[in-house]
């Protein structure tokens, strides 16, 4: 008799096919790893035990590069070679960090509208390289701690991160051999993690307040759907604020003159007291400047800080209006951050909001928590209570008219994905090519907007002015990136577009890095390319059999299911004997095999899901 | 100028599906927020990308297109102004009213009140309880105007239907600019 395997309801009852998945939050001072382990979602710790790995990267003399503490150890001596905060420069220009006021001690290059990099003693690197190395070393832990290879990650971004920023992480990400199952809203991240044992419906606001920026989130929570209503925030607003003004109070008409070094002593010493004061049971700290001490009172501090507090409760204000709610109609709010353990923080906000915020995460690894669990269950591995997440995009798209304005495509807050078709015409006759230029922002002028893409239709058919129907679409995806399509409409003619990202990378850049690195790495490519083909070969036949076998019989004929099993056993084969390149072509082959297949059954899984609602409604 | 989504690969793919047939709602001005929103998140259980993360590539396609038509049903048959402008297309009324004038003098009253109104909101004593006067004023406008709107267009007449639509576009604007000041007044 066969022994019957007994497994608790929700859990896989072959543990051995458990998927690796792990949510990472790639942040601007620490970054964190979580995965689902021993029966909950955790964070990972590296072998000394530490669960924070700083955001530091160091090129060493020798050609090595370190990551996390070790770096952060050279900073000091090192400084042009060890690379901090470099989430401020992902997808950003060297304009751009010039006028947000970045502060490093490295020397940026600037590559003009294309995406600012550092000079190092590697060579110019970009931040996406450097963001890689952190997800290298952050997933090397994953693996250690899992004993296997990460079948995939969900990775948290800030919910204002536009398009080139999104592309950016993800780039790093593919550099990093990662495969994203989802970039993520950080606040979304942080709800999923409280929402997890929840299972209440009702209005959540996230409050992250790091330790350079504010982010306010209004999330709906419905039967496991979270969907976010609203965002909105400061982008130059946080905890090293806090630390400025404890340390202007200091200096008074004292001090009028700091050196640098004396400013980076006293900003420490504010932060220490700072954090002292976090303690309910302290009423006082000490700040020592060269032997010269003033005691901080509470009250002082909440003086000191009120005025900032005022600006986040402002920008919750403005995100509760965008979502049409007023502060009694919320159910919870969430805090996010380090800089929410400040307890004035806390009590303004309960105030405000009339209730007490839940604290019960540690605000540091909430974010990576809630990314953990999603990508537990985008994997595969759960099953049953799915929660879905609905985001929006932050900033509207746009593109650009005559005399340098922007017209929205897409407004911001709009839930994606979303996909807007927009018609262009000609406007002098036997024109066959057109500029459009897109761009991200809520400014009018196209100049203080962010550029995302300049690209240049060409191919239309001679005709007279206005005749032609350019239809271009946007397709934003779940990840909130932006693609680009046109087709002229009265001719059927498909127009070659050609987007070349203002601050992204393009194919052959990344494919350039990814040499590099597999070289560095005494990698063969070869070999590595036809793993590659071969793991993407193996994902497509696991699909093709799982749809076959929920839905094959009932919308196959039995030719056509016939006919896609051949297709399937032939790059089965090619799989196991083939090259990468032939390996390739059969994927693209058996994918254009299954088109009609999977159009079934997304109309199926829309009958089915507008079947069930009319059940209800009985 | 707007359309569907345009789909390149998939023959089965309907970008003209109509709204109020996906979302199984009777195709009228009135409609139940509370079924429309239940469906949408039936929907989106079912087709949102994230369910599709481990299928082949063409149905990850898919349910991107089909996800993003979702949303957009969603958004157009929840706003008032915009359901009123699709009801128009759906009818073959062409709802872009760029050239018309008013030649109703009622209207034209009520608009150059509210247009007092809103140029006055920021020398008021209390700009927010101004502000919020306003915003009441233009919510009493518009209720009144997508009740006409729905008696002309349930009743056919749908010359008068559009203007009333019209009307609905204009209070928008009208709204849009107090937030706008709302914006700069409260300084965010």
């Amino acid at each position: 008799m066969a022994l019957m395997q007994i497994s608790e309801p929700g859990q896989s009852p072959a543990p051995h096919q458990r998927k690796r998945a792990v949510g990472i939050d790639l942040g601007t001072s620490n970054s964190l790893v979580a995965s689902f382990l021993n029966g909950s979602v955790q964070t990972l710790a590296d072998e000394n035990g530490q669960h924070l790995l700083p955001s530091v990267v160091r090129y060493g003399e020798s050609g090595d590069v370190v990551v996390g503490d070790v770096a952060l150890a050279k900073a000091g001596d090192d400084a042009p070679n060890t690379l901090m905060s470099i989430k401020r420069l992902m997808g950003r220009s060297y304009a751009d960090v010039q006028s947000a006021a970045v502060l490093s001690p490295y020397t940026l290059v600037d590559c003009g509208e294309e995406m600012v990099k550092v000079e190092t003693r590697a060579g110019q690197i970009s931040p996406v390289q450097v963001s890689a190395e952190i997800l290298k070393s952050l997933a090397a832990r994953a693996e250690q701690t899992l004993g296997g290879e990460l079948d995939g990650a969900v990775i948290t971004v800030p919910a204002y991160f536009d398009d080139a920023q999104r592309q950016a992480t993800k780039d790093a990400a593919k550099l990093a051999g990662l495969k994203v199952l989802r970039l993520l809203n950080e606040p979304t991240a942080a709800a999923v993690a409280y929402g997890l044992d929840e299972k209440e419906e009702g209005v959540i606001v996230v409050f992250d307040l790091g330790g350079g920026t504010f982010d306010v989130s209004v999330l709906q929570m419905t039967k496991g759907v979270f969907e976010v209503l609203s965002t909105g925030g400061d982008s130059a607003l946080g905890g090293d604020d806090f630390d400025e003004a404890i340390a202007n109070w200091f200096m008074g008409d004292e001090y009028p003159e700091l050196s640098s070094g004396q400013r980076r002593r006293l900003l420490t010493a504010c932060k220490q007291a700072k954090e002292v004061l976090g303690d309910p049971a302290c009423r006082e700290a000490g700040i020592v400047l060269d032997g010269n001490e003033k005691v901080l009172t509470r009250e002082e501090l909440d003086k000191l800080l009120d005025p900032l507090i005022d600006r986040t409760i402002r920008a919750c204000r403005r995100a509760l209006r965008d979502a049409k709610l007023s502060t009694d109609e919320v159910l919870n709010v969430v805090m996010v951050g380090g800089s929410t353990r400040a307890l004035r923080v806390r009590e303004r906000v309960a105030e405000w909001f009339g209730r007490q915020p839940l604290t019960d995460l540690d605000p540091d690894k909430v974010v990576a928590l809630g990314a953990a669990s999603q990508a537990e269950q985008l994997v595969g591995n759960r099953s049953g209570d799915e929660v879905l997440l609905l985001d929006v995009i932050p900033l509207s798209l746009g593109i650009e008219t005559m005399g340098g304005l922007t017209e929205k495509v897409i407004h911001r807050n709009t839930t994606i994905p979303v996909a807007m078709a927009q018609e262009f015409t000609t406007f002098k006759d036997g024109q066959t090519a057109m500029a459009i230029h897109v761009v991200q922002g809520e400014r009018e002028l196209v100049e203080d907007c962010r550029s995302l893409a300049r690209f240049e239709l060409q191919g239309i058919p001679p005709m007279v002015a206005g005749a032609a129907r350019i239809m271009v679409t946007f397709q934003v995806d779940a990840d909130g990136l932006l693609q680009v399509s046109a087709r002229e409409e009265t001719t059927g003619a498909e127009s070659r577009v050609q987007v070349k990202p203002s601050y992204g990378l393009s194919e052959g850049d990344i494919a350039d890095m990814l040499k590099a690195s597999w070289a560095s790495a005494g990698e063969d490519k070869e070999a590595r390319a036809l793993r590659e083909q071969q793991v993407e070969a193996e994902a497509l036949l696991q699909a093709l059999s799982a749809a076959l076998l929920a839905d094959g019989e009932a919308l196959l004929s039995e030719e056509e299911q016939r006919e896609l099993l051949a297709e399937m056993e032939t790059l089965h084969n090619e799989r196991e004997s083939g090259s990468a390149a032939s390996i390739a072509r059969q994927i693209e082959v058996l994918g254009k095999a299954s088109e009609v297949f999977a159009a079934r059954r997304m109309d199926a899984s829309i009958k089915q899901a507008l079947a069930g609602r009319r059940v209800d409604d009985l | 100028m707007r359309a569907g989504v345009s789909s390149d690969t998939m023959s089965d793919y309907n970008p003209a599906e109509n709204f109020f047939v996906l979302m199984g709602l009777p195709q009228q001005y009135s409609v139940d927020l509370a079924a429309l929103t239940a469906r949408y998140r039936e929907l989106q259980s079912a087709m949102h990308p994230d369910r599709h993360v481990t299928a082949s590539e063409r149905e990850r396609l898919l349910a991107v297109q089909k996800s993003s038509q979702i949303n957009e049903a969603y958004e157009v048959l929840r706003s008032p102004t915009r359901r009123a402008a699709y009801l128009l297309t759906l009818a073959g009324v062409d709802s872009d009213m760029s050239s018309t004038t008013f030649r109703d003098p009622e209207f034209l009253m009520q608009q150059i009140s509210l247009r007092e109104e809103l140029s006055e909101l920021s020398q008021a004593a209390d700009p927010e309880a101004a502000l919020d006067q306003f915003y009441q004023d233009v919510d009493a406008a518009l209720a009144q105007h997508r009740d006409q709107f729905a008696r002309c267009y349930d009743g056919a007449d749908y010359n008068a239907a559009r203007e009333a639509y019209a009307k609905l576009q204009f209070l928008d604007k009208l709204r849009y600019e107090a937030e706008q000041q709302e914006n700069e007044l409260l300084d965010y």
